[in-house]
């Protein structure tokens, strides 16, 4: 529950899984909207990027999955510096991104055909990541036929199953009402630590300060124009569950704020 | 239910092999009892007209598989590589506005020449003719639906590790079937609209007729046996019909559930389908070969596809480079052919011609405006009406407008109107159906929120009109329009000169100055003459009015999504 300098220490006690290194992010080439910033992610750890909207956390998220390089900077996955798509994340997107055309459980599916799986093996492994978001039964169901949370737990479910190593979540819950989100940040939590879940990292982009505190082991403040991280707090003392109105939840709350205002 | 599907299993087997039985023998008549491609006249008989139905399905048929193959590489080409975009679109722009119709006798001149007099070298003319007609939409079609997939969905696609012919076969083809699916149609309408031009093949005094429903019709009108003429159009509108009912409109119903919409009802199945799958041989066919030969095919053209994009820069150098050898090459022979001799009377009457042309197509485009737009409004809300209007014009859009030309010619004999405005009708044939098909799916593209506003402030009938359809639909409006007016000089062509029962009708245009050039006086310098000036003329115009008034409309009335 402290706050660190804008460069996090290193922490000793859990491996590092990834490391952003100076990264900077330009558009066009020639407007900084991130960066130079530097970033770890550790192994098992629950961890969020909070912040205003062009404050570049989507971008940095967007990075460490490896659908954008940085323009300048190095992203390390262990010992070797990423290229191209990140294989050991997978990635939950704020509008789905599910193929309309394809039915839940090949939406499921997908991550595992691209990966060259036999069909009875990725069959058996979507189906398993859909019980576990609680979707068995709307396997050839449509995702049209969907509501909206229900889709967000198919895309859940299709990056679990590819079993990652590192979680990306996009604003996966700014799409749905206030209680279905609820009620997926619950069922997050559960998933993380189910046994039967392989992924045990969480990379959680979101502007819900609220949301950021609940969930997270450790949460990164990110500031505007151009992006850069403000403070890193340390909330793993903090006991779950966590419940918005208890005073030490509140105050970790407010401080954010503070950082951001 | 069990009951019911046991009565309709046997029903459904029987049609189905009898058709299978019907297309086999159709199929061997026509590969040997039609008589060779360069008989100066078809044989009339009636019996021979389902024949000549299916040559002519399967020119059609080979046409479309050309285009519909080098739309999607062309169109993903122009979707994936700046360099290419920057080749390909204003040329396929170029070609798609330019009437085709004019350059037909050069082509088939280049056809005949690289095979020889042999019935492949005239088929592969023909062939090429109709794939003229197909092509241009269907390539825009797939660019435009490949670059409108949403950025999330590309993102996902990339994350997971789309990649190659997966790619292709989970992502790019399906976000392009909802489009291609359309301008198949379209594709498929406009084929039919160019059989009789392409089956009837003339180059300077050389006649070829290939077997075909076009040349039979093409025939009877020349002849002006009416009695064929009508038997052709019945024939051709049974199998209009026929291909609407049993193609099209499955496979709209089926394309319905590629759309990127987020909410909607489960995708429907084809009603053609469900009826198939009573049949026991219908499920077999479709487990055993339908199901795993789509697979196949699919992962085909996945790696065809694949391949293409690989080679990508490669390829768009090599055909930018191609076809500028080849306009370089066509620019030198028309000039040596307009200045080998002084300019005779006939080629300085051009611009004059060419004048009354363009007042005739601006007059077609017009018009259909003036129908559509108020056809469109009556029917879009209603969606019975709706449907019903929209199976009717897709039926009437692929009837060959030169089938009307006989009805309209007759038509003006008997009540006493000159030429020029049967020639204006025929001209309407070839836009009215572009502008119709625009507006209507403008209209429909209205949201439903914006009709429920208008009506809570009680904007009606010419309030609304004025405030919210018109505005609503200007883009696709002048979308249509656009086309319309390149299908306008396309049908111009043969709308000034038509030759009916022995009579010849026709009115001073471009049009008729390039067909009595062509089939009369074989004067290669007015040919060249009017197809430059024709050209220049259609380009000019895209750029000087219609490009900008596409620029401003789309940017003051596009609905953001």
């Amino acid at each position: 529950m402290t706050v660190a300098a804008p460069t996090p220490a290193v922490e000793s006690r859990r491996e590092v899984l990834l490391r952003l290194e100076e990264v900077e992010q330009f558009y066009h080439g020639r407007i900084r909207i991130l960066g130079p910033l530097s970033l770890e992610v550790r192994e098992g750890e629950f961890l969020s990027l909070v912040g205003p909207s062009g404050s570049g956390k989507s971008t940095l998220l967007r990075m460490v999955a490896g659908v954008l390089a940085p323009t300048r900077g190095t992203i390390w996955l262990g010992r070797e510096p990423l290229r191209g798509v990140n294989r050991r994340a997978a990635m939950v997107f704020q509008s789905f991104a599910l193929f309309p055309w394809m039915t839940v459980l090949d939406n499921a599916a997908l991550g595992l055909e691209a990966r060259g799986l036999s069909l009875p093996a990725r069959l058996v492994k979507a189906e398993k990541y859909l019980e576990l978001v609680g979707l068995s039964g709307y396997e050839r169901a449509y995702p049209k036929e969907l509501s909206r949370g229900m889709k967000q737990l198919v895309g859940v479910a299709r990056a679990l199953a590819v079993e990652p190593e590192l979680l990306c979540m996009d604003e996966p819950f700014s799409a749905l009402d206030v209680l279905t989100a609820r009620t997926m940040r619950d069922l997050v939590l559960d998933l993380w630590g189910k046994p039967e879940v392989m992924t045990k990292s969480i990379l959680l982009v979101t502007h819900s300060v609220e949301e950021a505190v609940l969930l997270s082991d450790r949460v990164a403040v990110l500031k505007a124009n151009p992006g850069r991280i403000e403070a890193v707090l340390e909330l793993r003392d903090l006991p779950r569950p966590r419940r918005l109105d208890a005073p030490t939840v509140r105050e970790i709350v407010d401080r954010i704020y503070g950082l951001l205002a | 239910m069990a009951a019911r599907r046991f009565s309709l299993a046997l029903p459904v087997d029987l049609a189905l092999v009898a058709a299978f039985v019907l297309v086999a023998v159709l199929a061997a008549l026509a590969s040997s009892m039609l008589h060779p491609f360069d008989a100066p006249e078809l044989d009339p008989s009636p019996f021979l007209l389902p024949l000549y139905l299916f040559r002519s399905i399967a020119r059609l048929l080979a046409a479309y598989t050309l285009a519909a193959l080098l739309a999607l590489a062309t169109g993903h080409l122009a979707a994936r590589s700046a360099f290419a975009r920057r080749i390909i679109l204003p040329t396929l722009d170029v070609l798609q506005s330019v009437p085709i119709l004019g350059f037909f006798p050069a082509a088939v001149a280049v056809f005949i020449g690289v095979f020889g007099h042999s019935a492949l070298g005239v088929e592969a003319a023909a062939i090429f003719l109709i794939f003229t007609s197909m092509f241009w939409n269907l390539a825009f079609g797939v660019y435009e639906s490949l670059i409108t997939i949403p950025e999330q969905l590309r993102m996902a696609a990339d994350q997971f590790g789309l990649r190659g012919p997966l790619r292709w076969s989970r992502l790019l083809l399906p976000a392009a079937v909802p489009t291609f699916v359309y301008n198949s149609m379209l594709s498929w309408s406009n084929g039919w609209y160019f059989l009789i031009a392409s089956e009837i093949i003339a180059v300077g005094k050389a006649r070829y007729t290939l077997p075909g429903l076009g040349s039979y019709l093409g025939n009877a009108i020349t002849h002006g046996r009416t009695d064929q003429m009508v038997l052709a159009l019945l024939s051709l509108l049974a199998v209009t019909i026929g291909t609407h009912l049993l193609v099209w409109s499955p496979l709209e119903t089926w394309a319905q559930r590629f759309h990127i919409d987020e909410s909607g009802a489960r995708p429907r199945t084809p009603r053609i389908v469900r009826l198939l799958s009573h049949s026991r041989i219908a499920r077999w066919i479709l487990n055993k070969v339908i199901l795993p030969a789509s697979q196949h095919t699919l992962a085909v053209t996945g790696r065809l596809m694949d391949m293409t994009a690989r080679l990508g820069t490669a390829a768009a150098i090599g055909s930018a480079l191609s076809l500028l050898v080849v306009l370089a090459l066509v620019g030198y022979y028309l000039y040596e052919l307009v200045t080998a001799s002084p300019l005779s009377a006939e080629a300085r009457r051009i611009p004059f011609s060419l004048a009354l042309s363009f007042l005739r197509v601006g007059i077609g485009v017009v018009l259909a405006v003036v129908v559509a737009v108020p056809l469109a409004y009556v029917t879009y809300r209603r969606p019975r009406v709706r449907a019903v209007t929209l199976s009717v014009l897709e039926i009437l859009g692929s009837v060959p407008a030169v089938a009307f030309f006989p009805l309209i010619a007759v038509m003006m004999l008997r009540l006493r109107l000159p030429m020029d405005v049967g020639a204006i009708l025929l001209v309407l044939t070839g836009t009215f159906f572009y502008v119709m098909f625009n507006v209507l799916s403008g209209a429909t593209a209205i949201p439903k929120e914006m009709n429920e506003a208008a009506s809570s402030l009680g904007l009606t009938g010419f309030h609304y009109l004025r405030r919210v359809f018109v505005p609503a639909i200007l883009p696709s409006l002048v979308t249509g329009c656009v086309t319309a007016w390149g299908g306008g000089w396309n049908a111009i062509i043969f709308s000034e000169y038509v030759v009916a029962a022995g009579r010849t009708y026709s009115v001073r245009g471009i049009g008729a100055t390039l067909d009595r050039a062509t089939y009369v006086t074989g004067d290669l310098q007015v040919i060249a003459l009017s197809l430059i000036t024709m050209v220049g003329l259609v380009i000019l115009v895209n750029r000087v009015f219609w490009d900008p008034l596409y620029q401003h409309v789309a940017v003051r009335y596009k609905l953001e999504t």
